[in-house]
C-alpha cells in the first residue's frame, strides 16, 4: 500500500509571476485549438514548510519541427501531435538549452522548472501528458518540475483556469519499471486518483507591475467627481467609462449552458469508448490466458499418466516441467490507459459539478429576476 | 488616451530618393499587456549599475505599415558609459532567430528602453533598429520608453523617428523622435487573467490564489449588486432633489431598463425547468460514469485477493457493459430534450 509520505509532493506551492500567466494565455489562445506547450523557468526556494516553486518566466516551444523531407500537407495533420510531444522532443531540448543560456545573460532565473500546456474542457489526462511530465520528473536534477495546465475554453467563460500538477511518487516508481499489470497494481495499491497531485497556485506581481496596474490605462482623474455627460453620445465616448481595461469582468455571469453540456457529454462518451476498448483488451487477454492454461493442464495430466505408465514399466521418467518451454503465456496488456481514463472521467465529473453549482445559482437568479414572486416556492 | 497628436509626413532616411515605396504615413501602436509586463520584469532585473536596459519589440504590422501591434519582446544586454554604448548584436540576432522559430508571424518592429530619457545613444540604437537589411526598413522602427523610477507612476510613451543631420556622419547618430499614439489592448481570453492579476494589486503581499468558479461568480454578483446600489442611491438622491440630475444619465438608464425582455412567466418557468434538468442530469450521469469506471477498475485489480480467480472479473466486466450502454442512450435522450 502506498503510504501518504511517499505521495506527498516535494513542492508546497507554485508561485507564478503575472508575466507568465499572460504569456501562457497569449500563446495558448493564439494556438487554439492546437495544444500549445512551452517551458517554464524560475527557481525553487526550499523552506521548512516545503519547497516553494517560483515561476518567473516562460517561453513557447516551436509548434512544429521543420523537416525538409516531409511534405507540407503531412505537417498540418500532425500539428497537434507534434505540439503535444514537444517538451520531450530531441530538437526542443537544444532549443530550450539555447534559450535558457541566452536568458541567463539578462539576469532571468535560468533554471527549467517545468512546462505548460493548453487544453480544452479539461481534456488533458492522456499518455502524452504523463510521458512529458515523467520525462522531466525522471531527471535527477529536475525533481521539482511541474506541469501547468491552462484551460482555454473554460477561461474564456469567466474565471481563469490554470492548474499545476505533478505525478505522484508511487506512480513514478511504477512508471519507471513500466509495470502496469494487474499484479503490480495490487502490490503498489496505485489508484487513478493517485496519479496526479494538484499543487496550489499563487499569482504574484512585482512592485513595478503593481505600480503600473494602478495607473492603467489613464491616471485616476484629478477631480473628485466627474462632470455629468451632456448627452447620450458623450457618455459612450467618455474615456473614463469606456476604455478601462480593468473594468469589472462580468463574463462569469454569462448564461450559456448548452455548449458546455454538449461538449462535456461528447468528451465523456469518448472516455467511455476508450474504457470499453481497454476492457475488451483485458477480456481478450483473459480468454486467451484461460485457453492456454487449459492446454497446459491437459498436457500436464497427459504427461503424468505417461509417467505413471513408465514407472510401472520401470522406464526413466519424463520431465514434468517441460511445459514452460512448449507453451507461452500471453502478455498482459498494460493497465495504464484504463487508469488514465479513470482519472480523465474524474476530471470531467468534477468540472461538471463545479459548472452545475454556478449555473444553477445563476439560473435561479434569472428566474427570480424575471418572474416576480417566483422566489416564493 | 486623451492626448492629441499632430501627424506630419516625414522623410524616412537621408538621400533616399529611390524607387522603393517608402512609408511615411503616421503609425498607430497597440501594445499587448504581456509585452509591457515583460518590459517591467526586465526593468526590475537590470544590473545594479545600469540606469536603463533595452530590448527588442516583436509584433505584427499591417500591410501598409500604419498599424503596429506589439505582442512580445525580449531583453538585449547592453553597456552604456558616458562616451559610448555597446549593444550585443550577436545576442540580438540569436534571440530573434529563436523567437522566429516558435512564432514565425511575429517580426521585429522596434525596441524599448526603461527610462524616459531620449539621448544620442537612443538615436544611435534607433538607427540600428531602423536600418536596412536586418532592421525594420522600409518601415520605421518603433521606440517605446517606460519610466521605471521608484516611487513614480509607470509612464509609457512610443516614438518613431525621422533622420536629421547635415552630413552622413551626423545623420548616423542622430534622429528626431516623433511621439505616436499608443493604446493597450487585450483579448477576451486575457481578460480573466488580467482581472486576477489586477485583483492582487491592492494587496500587501502582491499575490493571490486562483479562485474557484463559484468564488468568481460570487465576486461578479457582488460587484453587480454594488453597482446597482450606487445607481439606485443616485436616482433616489435625484428624486429627493439632493443630487444634481442629468438628462443624459437618465436617458441611458431608461435605455438599459428597456433591455429587460418581456416574456410570459409560464415560458420562463418552462425554459428554466428544462435547462436545470439538463444540467443536473449531465452532472448526475458524469458522476455515475465515474463511479462505474472506478468500480470496474477496482474489480479488475481486486479479484485475485478475493480468491475468486480471474473468472470473477470477467463476469463482472461482462455484466457492466450492457448497463453502461443503457446509460449512453439515456444520456443522448437527455441531451435532446
Amino acid at each position: 500500500m502506498a503510504d501518504s509520505a511517499a505521495n506527498a509532493s516535494p513542492i508546497r506551492e507554485v508561485q507564478i509571476e503575472a508575466l507568465v500567466v499572460m504569456r501562457i494565455i497569449k500563446h495558448s489562445t493564439s494556438a487554439f485549438p492546437t495544444p500549445a506547450t512551452g517551458c517554464l523557468v524560475g527557481m525553487d526556494i526550499p523552506s521548512s514548510a516545503g519547497t516553494q516553486l517560483q515561476v518567473t518566466n516562460c517561453f513557447p516551444f516551436p509548434a512544429s519541427v521543420p523537416e525538409q523531407s516531409q511534405q507540407d500537407q503531412y505537417y498540418q495533420a500532425d500539428a497537434a501531435a507534434l505540439a503535444a510531444a514537444a517538451p520531450r522532443a530531441k530538437s526542443n531540448v537544444g532549443y530550450q538549452n539555447e534559450m535558457i543560456k541566452l536568458m541567463r545573460e539578462v539576469n532571468v532565473d535560468a533554471q527549467s522548472v517545468g512546462w505548460y500546456t493548453s487544453t480544452s474542457m479539461g481534456n488533458f489526462v492522456n499518455l502524452n501528458f504523463v510521458e512529458n511530465q515523467a520525462f522531466l520528473q525522471k531527471q535527477a536534477d529536475e525533481r521539482t518540475s511541474v506541469a501547468l495546465v491552462f484551460d482555454v475554453s473554460r477561461s474564456a467563460s469567466g474565471s481563469l483556469s490554470l492548474k499545476a500538477y505533478r505525478l505522484s511518487e508511487s506512480f513514478m516508481t511504477s512508471y519507471k519499471e513500466a509495470k502496469f499489470s494487474t499484479e503490480s497494481l495490487q502490490k503498489s495499491g496505485l489508484r487513478y486518483q493517485d496519479i496526479l497531485i494538484e499543487i496550489p497556485i499563487q499569482i504574484h506581481n512585482s512592485h513595478l507591475l503593481t505600480s503600473f496596474l494602478h495607473s492603467l490605462p489613464t491616471p485616476p482623474p484629478e477631480k473628485a467627481t466627474l462632470d455629468f455627460p451632456s448627452s447620450l453620445a458623450d457618455l459612450s465616448h467618455d474615456p473614463y467609462t469606456t476604455s478601462n481595461p480593468l473594468a469589472p469582468n462580468l463574463d462569469a455571469l454569462d448564461l450559456s449552458i448548452d455548449p458546455f453540456l454538449e461538449k462535456t457529454t461528447d468528451l465523456l462518451l469518448d472516455s467511455i469508448e476508450a474504457h470499453q476498448i481497454e476492457q475488451n483488451n483485458a477480456q481478450y487477454y483473459q480468454r486467451s490466458l484461460a485457453r492456454e492454461q487449459a492446454k497446459i493442464t491437459a498436457w500436464q495430466t497427459k504427461r503424468k499418466q505417461e509417467n505413471q505408465l513408465r514407472q510401472q514399466q520401470k522406464q526413466p521418467l519424463l520431465d514434468e516441467t517441460e511445459w514452460t518451454k512448449l507453451f507461452k503465456l500471453p502478455q498482459e496488456p498494460s493497465r495504464l490507459e484504463s487508469l488514465l481514463v479513470g482519472r480523465q472521467v474524474e476530471q470531467y465529473s468534477r468540472q461538471v459539478d463545479a459548472f452545475a453549482a454556478t449555473v444553477s445559482g445563476k439560473m435561479f437568479g434569472v428566474r427570480g429576476g424575471l418572474v416576480p414572486g417566483g422566489n416564493a416556492d | 488616451m486623451a492626448n492629441n497628436y499632430l501627424h506630419l509626413a516625414r522623410p524616412l532616411a537621408p538621400a533616399t530618393v529611390s524607387s522603393q515605396s517608402l512609408s511615411t504615413a503616421p503609425v498607430a501602436v497597440t501594445i499587448q499587456p504581456q509585452a509591457l509586463f515583460s518590459i517591467l520584469d526586465h526593468a526590475s532585473r537590470r544590473p545594479a549599475d545600469q540606469d536603463r536596459v533595452i530590448g527588442t519589440l516583436l509584433g505584427v504590422r499591417s500591410e501598409d505599415g500604419t498599424e503596429v501591434e506589439i505582442r512580445n519582446c525580449y531583453a538585449v544586454p547592453h553597456t552604456e558609459t558616458t562616451e559610448q554604448v555597446e549593444v550585443d548584436m550577436d545576442y540580438q540576432k540569436q534571440m530573434l532567430a529563436l523567437h522566429l522559430r516558435s512564432a514565425p508571424k511575429e517580426v521585429l518592429v522596434g525596441w524599448y528602453a526603461t527610462s524616459r530619457e531620449l539621448n544620442t545613444f537612443s538615436a544611435l540604437i534607433q538607427n540600428f533598429y531602423g536600418q536596412q537589411g536586418e532592421g525594420t526598413w522600409p518601415f520605421p522602427a518603433v521606440h517605446l520608453t517606460a519610466s521605471t523610477t521608484a516611487g513614480q507612476d509607470v509612464q509609457v510613451d512610443t516614438y518613431i523617428s525621422a533622420p536629421i543631420g547635415v552630413t552622413a556622419e551626423r545623420a548616423a547618430d542622430s534622429c528626431v523622435f516623433i511621439p505616436v499614439p499608443h493604446e493597450i489592448k487585450y483579448g477576451d481570453a486575457e481578460k480573466s487573467g488580467l482581472e486576477l492579476i489586477a485583483g492582487a494589486r491592492d494587496r500587501e503581499d502582491r499575490s493571490q490564489l486562483i479562485p474557484s468558479d463559484v468564488e468568481t461568480l460570487e465576486r461578479a454578483v457582488e460587484s453587480v449588486l454594488e453597482m446597482l446600489e450606487r445607481v439606485s442611491n443616485y436616482v433616489s438622491n435625484v428624486l429627493d432633489e439632493e443630487a444634481e440630475p442629468s438628462s443624459a444619465l437618465g436617458q441611458y438608464l431608461m435605455n438599459t431598463l428597456s433591455l429587460a425582455p418581456k416574456v410570459q412567466p409560464e415560458e420562463i418557468e418552462k425554459d428554466f425547468n428544462n435547462h436545470i434538468q439538463d444540467v443536473l442530469l449531465v452532472s448526475y450521469l458524469a458522476n455515475t460514469i465515474r463511479t462505474q469506471i472506478d468500480l470496474s477498475n477496482r474489480l479488475a485489480t481486486a479479484t485475485l485477493t478475493m480468491g475468486g480467480g480471474e473468472g470473477t472479473s470477467n463476469t463482472t466486466g461482462g455484466e457492466q457493459k450492457p448497463r453502461r450502454d443503457g446509460q449512453q442512450q439515456q444520456r443522448s435522450g437527455g441531451q435532446r430534450s
